[in-house]
Formats: structure tokens, sequence, C-alpha cells
């Protein structure tokens, strides 16, 4: 209990942050409730009154019944609980939705502390469609687990109260064992349906993983002849996760019974509490038939607690993955007095260094000594997975080493602000990265000061100005998403733009002329060896052609095999 | 000697009338109709119990009130609680009999799905998106949960239950009826309203999910680039003014679809209002009028009682309406995947062959594929035992196709593929399958009963010893969700250590190093050169130099034609 509160913790923060806004709409929520407690209550007492008086009148007693006000009471429930209902709709989901904004936005904040370690898992857009769809199980948490208990708390204490004024013992009653009903519906259904509900997206991914691996293997499981045998196991994930939900069902099925049960019986207890006093002449006929008209409108206030609590272990399991994220050894730290580099081309040099990315069974870079001198260029030759772009992402710290450091001008970069030393390194990756906006946008996020002519300068540079003169909207031309308007090539002299742009004193260019044509790479790369003269450069190549289509001015190479040099 | 024939049976499955979401719904349902009728009958029960209890309820007040002092109300009260627990009883079994139901209906709408899926075979399946179809499976088979096990048996109930008590109150005081007729007419139309105001809502905020998301997922997925720009503090603002955008625009929605529900609870609201207040004046004697002057507490009191009831199947039916709405969207796609036709199938038949020494024998071979015509032929070709042949040619050019006709995963149009033996062929891909669990189990695909040594022996000769003797959990070593802690030259040579641990003699390895480098090319070329000793015939589609330079003959085809074949 304690765990869970101290994992939901962080969340129930940050809607105590809009205290005033969750107070006005459970406000709301609890005048519907009371507005149909009061029409129940009201017309039982107004009936029977009305059934009274009419029997005295009949038998030619003098009787009367004030009966404007009763039926002006009823009318006025009868509209405020749908006006009350319909309020409170519209402003609970307004706040559901400004929350699912600033969680967006906060997620977002941590997720760009975070190491390329954990971004650059192998399932990295599944894996954000999990995170986006644990941060909308999150928003939920104020409409379904915190405003309805709390007003069917509130509720109780009105029923209880209602009858206490009257008969204290049927209030006192009535509230017992509504509070016990409530205290199940809370607790007892949170546990039983804890474990199977925790698991369930866990579970989930697990069967589609199943399925993927079935479907994109299927060409070796018909030539093995072993696809009934996979099938078998699709079957066993498939009844694990209905067992769950069978669990699930069953226990939430328990409560909505219990609700109408507890419900109707604490309405029972009220009738024969009043129906004993009214006996005894403590009570009149008409707050007899009001008592427990009051407790049968209770259903509606405890209606939704089962299902929202016996699917509490959801809510809890995405806390828990969205806490983890933010706690993980992959939130890359801030110095605390951070050390300003010094201008001008810098020295670099990686120390015993070695890096082991999650679930790999060998390391990326292991016990790695590489050094550049201040306006070197070197070239890091290697095959894919060799290591190379685990290098450049130290030097930008995309990731910190597990062990040995990384030096800039005999500077751990640690000691540097992550901001400073990002925009002192210019870095080309692998995959050109555009975003679904225009051109000119995306050059900016390199300079978002940068003047229409420095843009054109560095399109100049990688021959797209030509081509971005002929766009109907220019420079506002959109790429679409990924750059998907674009060519290949197109893109990849984008982001090539983008990088010059940023004018930094170390350049990492990982395979710049990929997918180019060789007489382009080659006039591209005459422009480029004037642009980086005075600079640090590391390219990341796969191999040496020798044939002018390698990258400008390479004076050594290296070559990274499994991580060390060999 | 004995070899097989793909022999192709008539089909009629073009015939078959293409299914629609709302039938293929009405068809899963009849499987559970004994369930689903069960939950039902249940629900009928609930509202029964509730009408006793209600009914009781006025009879004890009515006894109290008007009855002569001291007269028994106990037994009474034994048998209200009596209901209240057959009633509970009841709510249980419709829940969790719906639930049951439910969760068949998913499973069997999966494994039929899946069984489809598998039918199309690996060639159909090629142009999908895997990941997608993986989605579909998974969530979308979900979705149809609220459909089968809420929406359809409240759907019965919604007309049932509000009968009933109108007939009771019929029988009770009929102008107090007439108010709740009066509602009556207005039911079709809440119905319809809510229908559509759900309907409205659902594709709306569907609209603008996908946008928000899609500019979300834009700026998380380009996330590494603007950490490199140190552009993340503005990005986490954009991220939040869209947000907020959309919860600025969709508030504009939400508050016409709330409105379709008030009016529901309005009319049911203000019908309970209207008939408290025409009991209570009848009872007075205000109203001379009709029955009212036969009104009596009970029949008040039962009146005022039922009416919320009466209303109640709807509101909540009501509430379950987005359950159909994602149940019908969750179909609609699951459907074109079942109303896609499977490639015509056919049977391997033993045939016995004239040539000892031919493994593989393509004589005039062609295939068609659906909508695109004939993709490859005619071909004729020839492999001999222990032969290694390349195939090349430009990507498009029917390579693949020649090998999945080879497998039996296609059967040919015309002409006729024979393989000489009585395994089938192995298989491997660029993609190699790596399943969640033990490089053991990986290997078990190929041989369930393999042992140890023999798991061993491939790896080693799949050139994975080194990685093995590194592993302290050895071939009990997990390796994650498609292969993840595998690099994909290891993932690939894994694949080769099925091949060898299988006894199929003939190999067919469709672009197996494409996407590796040229190390883990190498290595991969070396394994296959062992397959080769071990005396297996391969046939490789491939571009590669190293592994054309292992072949026997290079067999080059183009536009669905073979257009040379050299010696190597």
């Amino acid at each position: 209990m304690r765990i869970l509160i101290s994992e939901l913790r962080p969340w129930l923060k940050l809607l105590a942050r809009r205290r005033a806004r969750m107070a006005l709409g459970a406000l709301l929520l609890a005048l519907t409730v009371g507005a149909a407690i009061g029409l129940l209550a009201l017309s039982g007492w107004f009936i029977t009154a009305t059934a009274l008086t009419g029997a005295m009148l009949a038998a030619g007693m003098a009787a009367s019944l004030e009966v404007y006000a009763p039926g002006g009471g009823i009318r006025f429930f009868a509209v405020l609980r749908t006006v009350a209902r319909y309020l409170e709709r519209v402003y609970n989901h307004d706040s559901v939705l400004r929350l699912l904004a600033e969680l967006r936005s906060g997620m977002f904040a941590v997720l760009a502390r975070l190491d390329a370690r954990a971004l650059g898992q192998r399932r990295a857009s599944e894996w954000l469609n999990r995170l986006t769809a644990d941060i909308d199980t999150l928003d939920s948490l104020y409409l379904r687990l915190l405003a309805p208990p709390l007003v069917a708390l509130l509720a109780i204490a009105l029923v209880s109260g209602l009858l206490g004024i009257f008969l204290l013992p049927a209030g006192l009653a009535v509230g017992a064992v509504l509070l016990a009903l409530w205290a199940w519906l809370v607790i007892g259904q949170a546990c039983l349906g804890m474990a199977a509900s925790t698991r369930r997206v866990a579970t989930l991914d697990h069967l589609r993983g199943r399925i993927l691996e079935t479907l994109q293997g299927l060409a070796e499981l018909k030539s093995y002849g072993t696809l009934s045998q996979h099938r078998a196991r699709i079957d066993a994930d498939q009844a694990a996760l209905y067992a769950d939900q069978w669990q699930l069902g069953r226990v939430a099925a328990l409560g909505n019974a219990l609700v109408g049960l507890g419900v109707s019986l604490a309405a029972v207890l009220a009738l024969w509490l009043a129906a004993e006093a009214y006996r005894a002449e403590a009570l009149s006929g008409p707050l007899m038939v009001m008592m427990p008209l009051a407790v049968l409108a209770m259903g509606e206030a405890l209606g939704a607690l089962p299902a929202s609590f016996t699917g509490l272990g959801a809510t809890r399991a995405a806390a828990r993955r969205l806490n983890a994220l933010g706690r993980s050894r992959s939130v890359l730290s801030e110095p605390e007095s951070p050390a300003v580099p010094v201008a001008g081309a810098p020295g670099v040099r990686l120390r015993n260094v070695t890096l082991t990315y999650p679930g790999a069974l060998t390391p990326a870079l292991d016990g790695l000594d590489l050094s550049l001198e201040p306006g070197e260029r070197l070239a890091l030759l290697g095959a894919s997975g060799a290591g190379k772009s685990s290098v450049a992402a130290l030097l930008v710290r995309l990731l910190d080493p597990d062990q040995g450091e990384v030096l800039r001008d005999d500077i751990p970069l640690v000691d540097v602000s992550l901001d400073e030393l990002r925009t002192r390194t210019a870095y080309l990756t692998q995959h050109s990265e555009l975003f679904d906006d225009s051109i000119a946008a995306n050059l900016r996020l390199a300079q978002p000061e940068a003047t229409e002519a420095s843009l054109w300068h560095v399109l100049e540079l990688v021959e797209l100005a030509d081509w971005a003169r002929e766009l109907a909207h220019g420079l506002e031309t959109r790429v679409g998403e990924g750059g998907r308007q674009l060519s290949g090539g197109q893109a990849r002299r984008l982001v090539l733009a983008r990088v010059l742009l940023l004018d930094a004193p170390l350049v990492i260019l990982d395979e710049p002329f990929a997918g180019l044509d060789r007489p382009m790479a080659a006039r591209i790369a005459e422009r480029l060896d004037t642009w980086l003269c005075g600079r640090t450069v590391l390219y990341l190549v796969h191999q040496l052609r020798h044939d002018g289509s390698d990258p400008p001015g390479i004076l050594r190479s290296l070559t990274l095999r499994d991580g060390r040099l060999g | 000697m004995k070899a097989t024939t793909d022999v192709m049976p008539a089909n009629d499955a073009s015939h078959q009338e293409s299914l629609t979401p709302k039938r293929w719904l009405k068809e899963l349902a009849a499987g559970e109709r004994r369930r689903l009728t069960l939950a039902t009958l249940a629900g009928l029960g609930v509202g029964l119990c509730t009408i006793v209890q209600m009914l009781l309820l006025a009879i004890i007040i009515d006894r109290l009130l008007t009855g002569a002092p001291e007269a028994p109300v106990g037994v009474l009260f034994v048998a209200l609680i009596g209901v209240l627990g057959v009633r509970a009883l009841a709510q249980w079994a419709q829940e969790t009999t719906a639930q049951a139901a439910s969760l068949a209906i998913r499973g069997r709408a999966r494994a039929a799905l899946l069984d489809h899926l598998t039918a199309l075979g690996p060639v159909r399946l090629s142009s999908r998106h895997s990941a997608g179809l993986g989605s579909q499976l998974v969530e979308q088979v979900e979705a149809l949960d609220g459909y089968f096990a809420r929406f359809l048996p409240q759907l019965r109930l919604a007309t049932a239950l509000p009968l009933l008590i109108f007939a009771i109150v019929l029988g009770l005081d009929w102008l107090a009826a007439i108010f709740l007729l009066l509602a009556a007419p207005l039911i079709p139309l809440f119905m319809a309203l809510v229908g559509m105001g759900a309907q409205r809502l659902n594709q709306a905020q569907f609209a603008a999910v996908t946008r928000l998301s899609g500019h979300f997922l834009d700026r998380v997925r380009g996330i590494t680039t603007l950490q490199l720009f140190g552009r993340t503090a503005t990005a986490a603002a954009e991220v939040f003014a869209a947000a907020d955008d959309y919860r600025a625009r969709s508030m504009k929605t939400l508050r016409i679809a709330f409105l379709s529900s008030a009016v529901l609870e309005f009319f049911a609201s203000v019908a309970i209002a209207v008939i408290a207040i025409y009991v209570g004046f009848g009872l007075l004697g205000y109203i001379t009028y009709g029955p009212s002057s036969s009104l009596t507490l009970f029949s008040g009191l039962t009146i005022l009682l039922l009416a919320p009831e009466f209303f109640q199947p709807l509101r909540s039916l009501s509430q379950h309406y987005h359950d159909r709405a994602a149940a019908l969207g969750a179909a609609e796609a699951l459907v074109a995947i079942l109303n896609e036709t499977p490639p015509e199938t056919f049977e391997r038949r033993s045939a016995d062959s004239g040539n000892n020494d031919a493994l593989v024998r393509l004589s005039e071979a062609c295939v068609e594929h659906a909508g695109r015509g004939q993709v490859l032929g005619p071909v004729s070709l020839e492999v001999s035992r222990g032969e290694v042949i390349a195939l090349t040619g430009p990507s498009g050019a029917g390579k693949s196709t020649l090998l999945q006709l080879i497998a039996g995963f296609v059967a040919p149009s015309e002409g006729s593929a024979e393989v000489m033996s009585e395994r089938r062929p192995a298989w491997m891909d660029q993609r190699p399958l790596v399943i969640q669990g033990t490089i053991a189990d990986n290997l078990r695909l190929a041989d369930t009963q393999a042992s140890d040594e023999r798991m061993q022996a491939a790896l080693q000769r799949a050139g994975l010893a080194g990685l093995l003797s590194r592993l302290p959990e050895g071939l009990d070593t997990p390796v994650g969700e498609r292969g993840a802690g595998l690099s994909g030259g290891q993932a690939q040579r894994l694949a080769l250590a099925r091949v060898f641990l299988s006894d199929a003699a003939l190999v067919l390895l469709d672009e197996p190093t494409a996407s590796l480098d040229e190390d883990s090319e190498a290595e991969v070329a070396a394994s296959l050169a062992r397959l080769v000793e071990e005396g297996r015939t391969l046939i490789i589609a491939t571009h590669h130099p190293a592994l054309m330079a292992m072949a026997h003959r290079v067999v080059r085809i183009q536009a669905g034609q073979q257009v040379e074949e050299a010696t190597a």
C-alpha cells in the first residue's frame, strides 16, 4: 500500500498543482449525485405525505399539505441533476485534456535528458507508442481513481447525515454499512485485481511479440514443419492473457453485484429502523419512506468504483514504467559548476572506454583509447556495429561510458553543460532525421536566428539551392513526415547543410556522402574541404575507397573491429 | 526413388462472398449464442428481481402506513432480502457469462485470423507491414471485447425491460403509463441522437488523437536530433502547445456530443419528476380525471420506484455505445484481412523420379500473383544433388518467387515444379526468425528433439562457437524479443545453425547477407561452404560476389524470365 502510494506520488503531485480545478470538478460530480439522492428522497416523501393527507381528507378529517414547495423541489432536483451532469462532464474532460498536455510535455522533457542507450532501443517506435499509451492511462488517474471515491465518501456522509438528522440510529447504521461497502470496493477490489491488471500490458506485449515472430518467420516455420508447435506457444500466451482477464472480469462482476446488494441492504436496513421508529411514533410516515429511497440513490455514486479499482494495477504499472524512465541510469547528468570549453578547434581523447548496450551479449566498445589533435581530420573505419557511432555518441554525450573517460581539451565531458557541448559539436548522424516542417524550420534547428542569406549559403554548399529556388514555396516547402517528400539524396544533403549551419569547432560526419553519386560527392567534398579548415574533424566511414569519393583531407585512419582498434 | 510433386486441387475460394464487418460480428456472436443468451436471460433476471424488490418495498411501506398497526411485515423483509440475494447472483452470472463469451469469441477470432494469415503464406505476407499486423491481431481483436461482453446483452435488455415495466405501470395506472409512453417514442430518437453523437465523437476524437500523436511521435522520434542541436526545451514547449490546441479543439466537439446524452438524462429526470408530482396530486385528490382517483400509496409508490428503472437499461446502453463503435472500427480492419483470398494451395504427392541425380526439376513453370498477373516464367531448371546455384538479377525480377515456388509456398500456374525429396527444403532469408526464448528454443524450431551436443555442433558449424563460449548460460541464454541482444550477423548465423540442425537436403536462401556488413558476410559465406561440404544442395538468390563465387552455376533472372546461365 505504501509502495503503491509512493509510486503514484509524482502523479498525484501533478494533480495537486491544479487543486482548485480538481476540487471544482469533484464538486460538480458530487452535485450530480446529490441531486439524484434529493430527487428520489423528496419524491418518496412527497408521495407518502400526499397519500396520508389524501386518506385523511377522504376520511373527512381536516388536513392540508403545502404542495408547491416540494413539487418545485422535485423539479429543481430533476433539472439540477441533468445540468450538473452535463457541466461535470464538460469541465472534467477539459481538466483531463489539460493534464494530458502537461504530462506529454513533461514526459518529453524527461526523454530529452535520456541517453542513446534508452532512446536507441531496437524497437524504438513501439516503445514510444507504449510510452504514449502509459501517459494516456495516467491522465485518467483523476477522473477514474481520485474523484469518484472521494465523491462517494461525500455522498455517504450526505445520506447518513440526512438520515441521522431525523433518526440517529438509522444514520449511523446506514453510514457504517455504506462505509464498509466503500472500503471493500476501493481496497478489496484493488487487492483482488492488482496482480492480474499490473501484468496486463506486459502479457499483451508478449503475445504481440509471439504473433509478430510467427508472421515474420512464417517461411522458416513452414519449411521446418514446426508451425503447429509454434502456434502452441501463441495459444499458451493467449491463455495466460485470458486467464488474467477472466480473473479481472470475475472480480469486477463481484464488485458490481456487491454495489447492488450492499446499497439495497442498506436501504432495507434504513426502512427497518425507520419502521420501528414509526411504530414507536418517533418518526412520521413520509420521513420513514424518504429514508430507504435516499439510500437507494447511492447506487449511482458507488457504481463506477468496482471497474476502476479492479484495474488499479494498470495505472500502477504505467506509473512504474514512467517513474523508472525518469530515474534510470540513462538520465544524463548536468555538471553543477560547468566548465567552459575554450574556443577554437579542440583536441579530443577517449581513455580506456568501455560501453555495453542493455541486453547486448558483448560490449560495443571494449577498453578503447583514441585521440584527435586540434585541427586533425581522422577517419574511423569499420563495419556497421563495430562501434563507430558509439564513439561519436560519446563525444556529444548522447551516451556516457560505463568505464573510462572522454576528454575535450583535457576537460572531462561530464563537466561541460550539455547544451554548451552540443552547440560546439556538429554531428551528422547516419540517419537523415527530418521533422514534418518546412525546409527553413528544419535548417534553423541548428541556429534559430540564422538569416535567410545564411540558409541559402549552406544550401549552396550542398547543391540544394537551385532545387530550392525552383520550389513554389521555396524555403517554406514542407518536407513531410520524416522528410518523406524528399529523395534520399536530397534529405542527406539537407541534414548536411543543417550541420554546416551550426558552425561548430568539432565536426563528426558519419558517411557524409551516402546515397550521393560520385561526381556530386566530389564537388561537395571540395567545398567541404575549405569549410572544414580550422576545425577538428572525425569521419565515420565503412571503408576508404581511394577513388575520389572519400571525404576530404583525411590524414590518418583507424579501424574499429568489435569495439577495439584493429 | 520417391519424390514430391505439386498438385493443385480445384479452388472455389473466389466464389466466396466477401465478408462485411457487421456480418462477421454476427457470425462471431452466433458461435457463442448459448452463453450470450444465458447472459441476456440473467440480465432479465436482474430486471425482474429489481421489479419484485420495488414491489416488495411498496407493499411493506403500504402495510406499515395504511395497514393495521402491528401488521406482520417481518416475512416481507425476509422475502426482500432473499430477492436481493438472487438479484446479486443473477447480476454476477450476467457479467461473468458475457465475459466468458467475449473471451471465447476473441480467442476464436484471433485463431481464425492467424489461420488465414498462415494460409496467405510468406509470399502474401511479405507485402504487409508486420508490426501493423501484430497490433491488429492483438489490439484490434481485444477491441471487440466491449461489444460482446456488454453491448450485445444490453441491447436486448434495453427493449425487453422497459416493455415489462411499462406493462406493470399500465396495470397500476394508465395515465402514469402514458407519461412513460410519451417518453417512449422519444426513445428511438434518443438512441439515434446518442448513436450519432457517439459516432461523431469517436471519429472526431480519433482524427484529433491521430494528429496529436503524430506530432508527439514526430518530435520524439527525432529527439536525438533535437538533443544534438540543444533544441529540446523549445520542442517541449511545442509539444505542450500542440496538446493544448488539441484540447481547445476537442472541447468544442465534446460540448456538443455530451448534449445528446444530457438530453436523454433530462427526459428521464423530468419524466420521473412529472410522475412523482402527478402521483402526489392524484393521491391528494386534486386530479379527478381518469384513473387518478383510484391511486393508492402502494400503486403510487410502485410507479415512482419503477420509473427510473424504465430508463435505466437505456442509459446503460448509451454508455456502452462506444463499445459498438470501437468493435465496428476494429472489425472493418480485420475483415479486410479475412477477405483476402489465400493463394491456391496444393498438396505434395510422392512420385517416382526418373533421374536419380536431379533434386529439383522445374519444367516450363509459371507463377501468377492475384492482381499482378504472371510474375515468373516460364522457367525450366534442373538442379542436381550437391549443386550450388546462385540466382541473380535486378530486384523484383522474380528471384524470390522462384525460391518460393521451389519451397512450395506458391503453386505453379502452369508447368510443373518437383522436388525429389521427402524432406521439405530448409529456408533462410534476410530477416532470420528469432523467437523470444533461449538459444536452444530457437534451434529446436528446426528439430524439436535435438540434443545439446547436436545443437552445439550446429552452432559451431554456423560460426557461433565463439559467442557460445562467452555465454555463461550457454544454450539456455535467453534472447530477447526479435533477437534483442544479437547483432544482425549473429541472428543470421543462428538461423544458419538451424539449417545445419535440420536434415533438409535442399537449402533455399533468399538474399541471406543483404543486411550484413562485409565481415559478417564472409563468416556466413564460410558457414555456407561447410553446408556444401555436407553434401547439401543450395539455391541462393544474391547479389554478393562472395556468395556468387561459391556457386557451381549462376542463373540470371530478368522480368520473370531466365535470361542466361553461366557455369562458374
